[in-house]
């Protein structure tokens, strides 16, 4: 009889081992993604890989669509996320409306962007909600124009209603490095040409920043083409803008984006809570389009401004 | 503001999002050291301070021209590498893209540089050189590309006058604007004076252009220009049968679209489409002794030509980039008194072209290319170019290089037909060409240096050249049986003559060696070569000046002044319509300008004196280029 019994508890330890293993993992990590597109994709892949290598299995790790997130907030499934990852501006405003428990770490959104998310929702960044912005630190931008062009004094501004809070510090750091800024601001209602003939006027470099009352696909066809009659290099933000004409562009690309979203990610695990200030993007990448530059007379290398900037910023 | 549009906000699909291409290979012109051969470029900055009033005036100032102020030749002319009649058609003038030739006649340069005003032009680029190869036929010594002032770069009104000596009167209005998304710019004006002193040219040119840039898509932009202009001017010698004293009219038109398209950020094409039309109005009467009547005098006509190219730029790595077009010309010219047919005499031309760019060492590149033409008044030829560029050290470019180039013969020299009458009587042919002749080539070899120094941050460049021209097309009389003219008939005929080599060298000096301060100097010699036994026209050898040279310095000065000065001279030239004079002209122009400021508005004024030194002589032995003072005002907003 003790026989039986023994086997009984072995049966019954191994069902109940069994049955625990057979259990699915409890989501730990939610990531919302915008969109499905290329650049979405990209950016969730590196962070889940990233996630992967640092020893976070893929099964507690779960990829959903705005709608889909409501639809689960709804549902009340999502009690066991230890942290939530918002991977653009939709994504961020879908998360800030279920107001979920855990924190949210939002990721590639700009941070004008995001500045008026918090300000709709009426929230503040905290240990509990805190972001990676995409927009690269200004005075990285001046340092690139700075190693690019070093006879560069005037840096023309084309500054729009969403662009136009970074002119404090744009001017600050200008003067420290010895530059001056010709600014102009862009309302959309006059007409584009004057504001670009005085940004340009005397200007050594012409300075794009993202706002898309200023930069879009229709206006960019003027910019670069003045600009380009004035010989005023630009130095833009995103790698299309290099392809279609700018000299320069600085920017970290969506497999960067996702690494230090991981990064930041398991930081917050072991610390227990999200940085309290947003955070700027780490790494980046230096696009040069050779043939603009050549006709410019310019010889620039896109690896080697990378690495000297790098370098001054203390990075390998 | 009520009902005004949230300003769009910023997203990450703002630094995600794909761009069209704007910046596309064919929108990247080369760079001096690439070119292949001599480009002298002249800036907006340049023109203004010259004081010039017309293009002409300002190609003076190039190494190897040679120009003409006098209206007697339809308008001002410039010639390079030699002047050998009264009208210039051995060089090419293409105003954004477009040939301004006119073939209506002799074939001449002179209207179309008169066509667009100084002040809408944004630089001129002077080829020095033959280049068949891109340009076509015609553009046998020289290619002069004139780009105006980009609709969207010149937005507002504009205004100026000048006035002066010499009857000198000059207005232009013009005004930029956006409308339906686009650039757009009009431009009018006015300009004239008494022309050269012991002539009768007084003159008046009106000119009306507009510019449109459209752009239809992200990636393509559609171009419009459209232009008029008006010529009056006194033309004629008194008691010279050939040429009256009398009043003569020019009238042109024309329309140009030109769609430009990125394929992608290696390739781009477009497609141009021009159509431009010109009429001349020459009447006259020469009265005879008695008992003849009076002879009438008609060289009236009009002209038009048509033409659609398609041409497309590809880059295919970091060292290869090709360009291929094609283009259908067709030419017609309508004159009875000149061709005495009411028929319209049309060329239809058809073009193939290409050129390679390859970079086949980091120090040398190389350029080859050709034109096959077919023109249907003389039949096929090829136009080939090669020209290596070898840079031997950062700043330091060697260039060698042959380029073969033709120019048909024009109309006029295949079937001119020109008759005086007079009461309606038949009295003399004097010109009835048979029909013979065959295009003009030349053989141009060149070896060029360029040269980026830090003295005075300047840069030289020096072109040694050999023109090999073989059967240069001359006029010889012949006689013909009186045949129904009353008196003998020697008509002439034209056909291939001589063959010569015009051989020198051009070195041109620009430096900006301190703030404000631009210094200038051109040298230049050169010299006609023939085979003695094969001369026919004796004279033609002064066609080619034996040297010169050009001075030019400007300077700003404290409180917005601006100095300039100009001086060219040359040495052992013909005058266009006499062969037996021999002589120098020298010419120094001064220029004093203030710039000024009333709140939005800004401008300037400027006290020019064109030819201080004196009178010179310009088109025949009595007539002179007079000294003349004026003085302009330009305002802009």
């Amino acid at each position: 009889m003790l026989r039986w019994l023994r086997h009984l508890c072995t049966g019954c330890c191994l069902g109940l081992a069994l049955a625990v293993v057979a259990q699915p993992m409890p989501t730990q990590v939610v990531i919302v993604s915008s969109e499905a597109s290329a650049s979405y994709t990209q950016v969730n892949t590196a962070l889940i890989d990233a996630l992967a290598r640092a020893g976070v299995p893929k099964t507690v790790i779960v990829l959903l669509s705005p709608s889909e997130l409501a639809q689960r907030a709804k549902e009340g499934r999502l009690g066991l996320t230890r942290i939530f990852v918002a991977v653009g501006a939709r994504a961020t405003q879908a998360l800030l409306a279920i107001d979920p428990s855990a924190p949210v770490l939002s990721t590639l959104i700009p941070r004008q962007s995001f500045a008026q998310l918090l300000q709709s929702s009426g929230r503040k960044t905290s240990a509990r909600l805190s972001v990676l912005y995409l927009d690269q630190p200004l005075r990285r931008q001046i340092s690139l124009i700075q190693l690019a062009l070093p006879q560069a004094r005037k840096v023309g501004i084309l500054l729009g209603p969403n662009s136009v809070g970074k002119l404090p510090e744009l001017i600050a750091l200008a003067q420290d490095r010895g530059m001056t800024l010709r600014q102009t601001q862009v309302t959309g209602e006059q007409p584009l040409f004057e504001a670009l003939r005085v940004a340009l006027d005397g200007s050594d470099v012409l300075l794009a920043l993202a706002d898309p009352t200023v930069f879009n696909s229709t206006s960019i066809q003027n910019i670069l083409l003045s600009s380009f009659r004035l010989r005023v290099p630009m130095v833009a933000f995103s790698p299309a803008y290099t392809r279609a004409g700018a000299v320069l562009s600085l920017y970290s690309s969506p497999e960067q984006m996702g690494v230090q979203t991981a990064h930041l990610v398991l930081a917050a695990w072991r610390s227990g809570s999200l940085p309290e200030l947003p955070v700027e993007p780490d790494d980046f990448l230096v696009d040069v389009n050779t043939n603009v530059a050549r006709a410019l007379g310019l010889a620039l290398d896109g690896a080697a401004l990378r690495l000297a900037l790098r370098r001054q910023e203390y990075r390998p | 503001m009520l009902g005004a549009q949230p300003a769009p906000s910023v997203s990450e699909s703002d630094y995600l999002a794909d761009v069209p291409i704007v910046l596309s290979v064919s929108r990247l012109p080369q760079r001096l050291d690439e070119t292949p051969g001599a480009m002298t470029l002249i800036d907006r900055e340049f023109i203004r301070q010259s004081g010039a009033r017309d293009v002409v005036d300002v190609l003076r100032l190039v190494p190897g021209f040679q120009t003409s102020s006098a209206f007697e030749a339809d308008a001002p002319q410039a010639n390079y590498h030699g002047s050998f009649s009264v009208y210039s058609a051995r060089i090419q003038v293409l105003i954004d893209g477009r040939s301004v030739y006119s073939n209506y006649l002799f074939g001449s340069v002179a209207p179309g540089l008169m066509s667009v005003a100084l002040d809408d032009i944004e630089r001129i680029e002077v080829f020095r050189g033959s280049n068949s190869a891109t340009y076509g036929a015609r553009a046998m010594l020289g290619v002069v590309n004139i780009v105006t002032r980009s609709a969207a770069e010149s937005p507002g009104l504009r205004a100026s006058v000048r006035s002066g000596e010499n009857g000198i009167q000059d207005t232009q209005l013009s005004l930029g604007w956006q409308a339906l998304g686009s650039a757009m710019h009009l431009s009018v004006d006015q300009r004239g004076d008494d022309g050269l002193t012991g002539s009768n040219g007084h003159n008046r040119v009106q000119r009306a252009n507009f510019n449109a840039e459209l752009p239809v898509a992200p990636d393509a932009q559609l171009e419009l220009h459209t232009g008029w202009m008006q010529i009056d001017a006194g033309r004629g010698f008194a008691s010279n049968l050939n040429a009256p004293l009398r009043e003569t009219g020019y009238n042109s038109a024309f329309l140009q679209l030109d769609w430009k398209k990125a394929v992608d950020s290696q390739q781009d094409m477009a497609f141009d489409f021009v159509h431009m039309q010109e009429s001349f109005v020459d009447v006259s009467s020469f009265a005879l002794p008695a008992p003849f009547f009076s002879v009438d005098l008609d060289y009236s006509g009009v002209a038009s030509n048509d033409s659609l190219k398609f041409e497309a730029m590809r880059r295919l790595s970091s060292d290869v980039r090709y360009v291929w077009g094609t283009e259908l010309r067709r030419e017609s010219v309508t004159s009875r008194p000149i061709y005495n047919t009411d028929n319209a005499i049309v060329t239809n031309f058809t073009r193939l072209f290409s050129n390679v760019e390859w970079r086949a060492t980091p120090q040398l590149l190389i350029n080859a290319g050709g034109m096959a033409e077919h023109n249907s008044l003389s039949g096929a030829s090829f136009s080939p170019r090669l020209m290596l560029n070898w840079t031997a050290a950062p700043g330091h470019t060697w260039r060698v290089g042959v380029a073969r180039a033709f120019r048909p013969p024009s109309v006029f020299e295949k079937q001119g037909n020109i008759r005086y009458v007079a009461k309606g009587t038949l009295l003399q042919i004097t010109t009835l060409a048979r029909g013979q002749v065959q295009p003009e080539s030349v053989l141009t070899r060149e070896l060029g240096y360029l040269a980026e120094l830090d003295w005075l941050r300047s840069q030289l460049d020096v072109r040694v050249y050999n023109d090999a021209v073989h059967g240069f097309i001359q006029s010889v009389p012949y006689a013909l049986p009186t045949a129904g003219s009353l008196l003998a008939s020697n008509p002439r005929d034209y056909f291939n003559g001589e063959n010569f080599s015009i051989r020198g060298v051009e070195a041109q000096w620009q430096a900006h060696p301190w703030a404000g301060a631009r210094i200038g100097m051109n040298f230049e010699r050169s010299q006609m070569v023939r085979d003695e036994a094969q001369i026919i026209d004796p004279d033609l050898e002064a066609s080619v000046p034996r040297s010169a040279y050009t001075v030019s310095l400007m300077q700003q000065l404290p409180g917005g002044w601006q100095l300039a000065v100009n001086q060219r001279y040359l040495d052992t030239v013909t005058l266009p319509s006499t062969s037996n004079y021999r002589g120098s002209i020298s010419r120094t122009d001064l220029s004093l300008s203030k710039s000024l400021h009333w709140g939005s508005y800004r401008g300037d004024i400027a006290l020019i004196v064109q030819n201080a030194g004196g009178n010179v002589l310009d088109y025949g032995k009595a007539f002179a280029f007079p000294q003349r003072a004026f003085v302009t005002l330009r305002v802009q907003d």
